[in-house]
């Protein structure tokens, strides 16, 4: 059995400790807002926040993140009112929406170490995470509408 | 959808109270019935509207949803005619094949794709409203016993301002003292442009938040009690299957139930997803011979294509024709003639392939959780797979995690693994796929090549296009049964070579339809991210033989088409067209996907040492005819520019031995974020039908880009993508 410590929850899996952290999330722990890609931290789609930093899930092998803080987008706020997730909706970034977790997972991250980046900042900060619909600009609005209401 | 009301949720709210339904056909609302939740049943075909009296309006989504928005727009346009309170709208996907929803565009099949679905569903969904509205008001009328004439609708109400009084719609489905009768309604009975309240205002996307939140639900994300998870090995060769099977080391895999022997694979199934992957690792197999198709390379398919394009003995299917394009150019005073080529590409949409199915004991029926464009097909493939019927089946439509063509086939083999997989275990199984299954067995835009000749008059005006596009049918492989209907028309291979939007008097436009050599698909933009970007990267190259500017060039071929004419001067005002090039040029394209117009320019540098190819902005001008969304046409139209872009810049699959070399975003990588241009769009709107705007921001960049180059180096790129081997090598 392993302890993890998930969006401020103890909790406890008997998955194996060589196993993806975002299988464990997904299929082990039914958080299904952090999704699979590629499996090879090249997309960015299953980016979670361990011990605050963003990492890829699927590269993280469970015995890896024993005892360590992982943050979800399930655990990201509160009541799904980020000031992210607000300007995501505000600004009508998502369309097929399938990235989504892992950007905002990403930009959280980008705003806590810089709360006024510029567009290059965004889009080099971002560049880890691909949207096939290309609502890359809108990421852009999005994150910079977000820095100014933080 | 986040947004959707399960049905059992729905009628366990309602219980008792009242419901008023209409029922359409092909010919619009034919049916309006009233009774208690209770007494409705949810699965009865062809409620396309339900009013409840706590003043719920659910409409029916017809469409799929794949990240394009019509999950809002279609029911948004219903809800318009219908005067209905946006906030009182609940939408509910459509599970079953029923072809009383089906895309006219289509033939009534439930089709998603083409940029049809606003197209398609814009007449029906509004004289279906209309209908529903005059049902209501009549009802109201009669209640109140007054003429229908003295009453209006508001948002949600029936409204009689002469006795200063108003029955929510809800209030009207309960009343007990009147009928509900089907109302014939005509044009005039439809709302004027200028009165409408939704379409056309920038109403939010009801999936959005959802997709902001974690919380929308795709195939990959369905879990449903005592599931098994299934990892496919697949033939690595198309054609093949297993010949034999080794599969003790993958048994060994702690939580690996059993495999089971799939037409051209083997699933590994077990009580846990990391066990099946575990296990399709240790899994060994031999396949059958794949003959000629294991000999396929890329290099000499695209060879063969080329000779095929320049080959005048080779007959070719006529696309369009008008005058004499031949005769034209023989008599020219000059010829303009380059050939265009282009490889493999691949959707990389984001989600992988999965599916949920669990099929009944008698394995004659199934539930199914499906991401697909298509519920015709994909409850094709269910019957197919388990030779069955459809009323055995209980389907459910899931949200995707992008399509852009990929979930279109006859034939879909990810629900099919599934359905065989639950069928040999007695459980319920979902398949995914990974990355890599995803590129390995992708089916992709098809490679073409494309040989273009052009005659000049001696005062440098356009006499004769020919246009000859060396491509195998798509159609006839992704969906043969179409293929017996509409050949040698294959638009999906193509969609471009049209060149409608300009006056050419003597235009020749063929399909050489070569063999096959891969699993083809349609890809977003079909045909015309190919044949746009050769017919107007060759239009640079004819306005230059004629010392032509290209816009101007352009402009006279344009002279029938004032609407097109707006958007080239309009993009040219916005990009500063005609300003002289430095580090940066520019580069126009006039294109567009059915009867959506756009007009783009490219701003590019190179990196002449990597040779690498920066966009640093894209303009665009649109005109799709009515616009229902705004707000997310202007996205759909970014998303497509940036779509189109990246597979101008970036993407290619190649084939050797019949097996597909590249594996997952390392060997082909999408465009990034520190890729992405600022883009600029005037988007028109008309008050014309609506004509599309899923794909019409793709087909303008390939040549824009092409062209932009060429003003900064004097070098063409006639080999799309333009990747760095080619663009050095264009340079020397």
């Amino acid at each position: 059995m392993t302890e993890l410590v998930v969006n401020g929850a103890a909790v406890t899996t008997d998955a194996d400790p060589d196993t993806p952290l975002l299988w464990v999330l997904r299929e082990h722990l039914g958080l299904m807002g952090t999704k699979f890609g590629c499996g090879a931290g090249l997309c960015g789609a299953c980016t979670v926040h361990l011990g605050g930093q963003p990492v890829f899930s699927c590269l993280m092998p469970l015995a890896a993140v024993e005892g360590q803080p992982v943050t979800t987008i399930e655990g990201l706020s509160d009541q799904d009112d980020h000031p992210l997730q607000r300007a995501w909706i505000a600004e009508q970034v998502p369309q097929c929406g399938y990235c989504q977790s892992g950007q905002i997972m990403r930009a959280a991250a980008l705003l806590q170490g810089n709360t006024a980046p510029t567009r290059a900042e965004i889009l080099d900060y971002m560049s880890p995470n691909l949207c096939r619909c290309g609502t890359y600009n809108r990421i852009v609005r999005a994150v910079q509408r977000a820095a100014a209401d933080i | 959808m986040g947004v959707t009301l399960p049905k059992v949720s729905r009628r366990r709210f309602l219980g008792g109270a009242a419901v008023l339904t209409f029922t359409v056909g092909a010919a619009g609302v034919v049916g309006v019935t009233r009774g208690t939740a209770s007494s409705v049943d949810p699965v009865r075909p062809n409620i396309w509207v339900t009013v409840t009296a706590d003043d719920l309006v659910t409409i029916v989504f017809p469409a799929t949803e794949m990240g394009q928005g019509s999950s809002t727009a279609l029911p948004l346009i219903l809800a318009e005619e219908l005067d209905a309170d946006w906030d009182r709208v609940r939408v509910e996907q459509l599970d079953r094949d029923d072809r009383a929803f089906g895309n006219r565009l289509f033939g009534g099949v439930l089709y998603t794709a083409g940029s049809t679905a606003v197209s398609a569903y814009f007449d029906p969904l509004r004289r279906a409203g209309a209908q529903a509205r005059q049902t209501l008001l009549r009802a109201a009328a009669a209640h109140w016993s007054v003429p229908v004439e003295d009453l209006a609708t508001e948002p949600g109400a029936v409204v009689d301002a002469v006795r200063d009084r108003r029955l929510r719609y809800g209030e009207i489905a309960a009343l007990d003292d009147v009928t509900f009768d089907v109302v014939d309604v005509t044009d005039q009975d439809l709302k004027s442009p200028t009165a409408f309240r939704l379409i056309g205002s920038d109403t939010p996307r009801l999936d959005v938040p959802a997709k902001s939140t974690g919380t929308e639900r795709y195939a990959i994300d369905i879990r449903v009690p005592d599931m098994l998870y299934a990892a496919v090995l697949r033939a690595p060769v198309e054609g093949t299957g297993p010949a034999a099977i080794d599969d003790a080391d993958a048994l060994a895999v702690p939580g690996v139930v059993r495999t089971v022997a799939l037409p051209d694979g083997v699933a590994v199934v077990a009580e846990r997803l990391e066990a099946a992957f575990a296990g399709r690792d240790r899994l060994s197999a031999t396949w059958t011979d794949g003959g000629e198709v294991a000999a396929i390379s890329s290099d000499a398919t695209l060879a063969a294509y080329t000779e095929a394009a320049a080959d005048p003995g080779r007959a070719g299917a006529v696309w369009r024709t008008a005058g004499d394009a031949v005769s034209a150019i023989a008599g020219a005073d000059r010829v303009v003639q380059a050939d265009y080529l282009s490889d493999y590409a691949y959707h990389a949409q984001m989600e992988p392939m999965a599916t949920v199915a669990a099929v009944d004991p008698d394995g004659r029926g199934a539930e199914v959780w499906a991401a697909t464009q298509t519920q015709t097909l994909t409850m094709r493939t269910i019957t197919d797979v388990l030779e069955t019927t459809p009323d055995r089946i209980r389907l459910h439509m899931i949200t995707m995690g992008g399509s852009f063509g990929r979930r279109t086939a006859l034939m879909q083999e990810y629900v099919r693994d599934a359905l065989l997989s639950s069928r040999a275990t007695g459980r319920p199984v979902k398949v995914v796929w990974t990355r890599e299954d995803d590129v390995k067995f992708g089916a992709f835009r098809p490679a073409a090549a494309q040989r273009l000749r052009a005659g000049l008059t001696p005062d440098g005006r356009l006499s004769g296009w020919h246009h000859r596009v060396a491509t195998p049918s798509v159609i006839a492989y992704f969906n043969p049964i179409r293929w017996e209907q509409v050949a040698p028309n294959d638009i999906i291979s193509l969609r471009g070579a049209e060149s409608q939007f300009y006056a050419i008097p003597d235009l020749l436009a063929e399909h050489v339809i070569t063999e096959r050599a891969a699993r083809i698909a349609p890809w977003r933009a079909i045909g015309a991210s190919y044949t746009s970007f050769a017919a107007e990267a060759f239009m640079d190259e004819v306005a230059d033989a004629a010392g032509v500017d290209p816009i101007a060039f352009r402009l006279r071929l344009l002279a029938d088409n004032p609407r097109g004419r707006h958007l080239l001067e309009r993009v040219a005002r916005m990009a500063d067209w005609g300003r002289p090039a430095g580090e940066t040029a520019l580069g126009a394209s006039f294109a567009g996907y059915g009867d959506s117009m756009a007009a783009g320019i490219a701003e590019v540098s190179v990196d002449r040492g990597r040779g690498t190819i920066r966009v640093h902005r894209f303009w665009a001008a649109v005109d799709a005819g009515l616009i229902v969304a705004p707000d997310n046409a202007l996205a759909q139209i970014e998303g497509g520019i940036i779509y189109g872009l990246s597979g101008v810049l970036k993407e290619r699959i190649t084939i050797r031995d019949g097996q597909v070399d590249q594996n997952n975003f390392y060997d082909y990588d999408l465009l990034r974020a520190n890729e992405t241009p600022e883009i600029a769009i005037h988007l028109e709107r008309g008050d014309g039908p609506p004509t599309g705007i899923g794909e019409v921001g793709t087909p303008m960049v390939g040549a824009a880009v092409a062209n932009a180059f060429f003003a900064l180096t004097g070098r063409r790129l006639r080999h799309m993508p333009f990747t760095p081997d080619r663009v050095s090598a264009t340079l020397v």
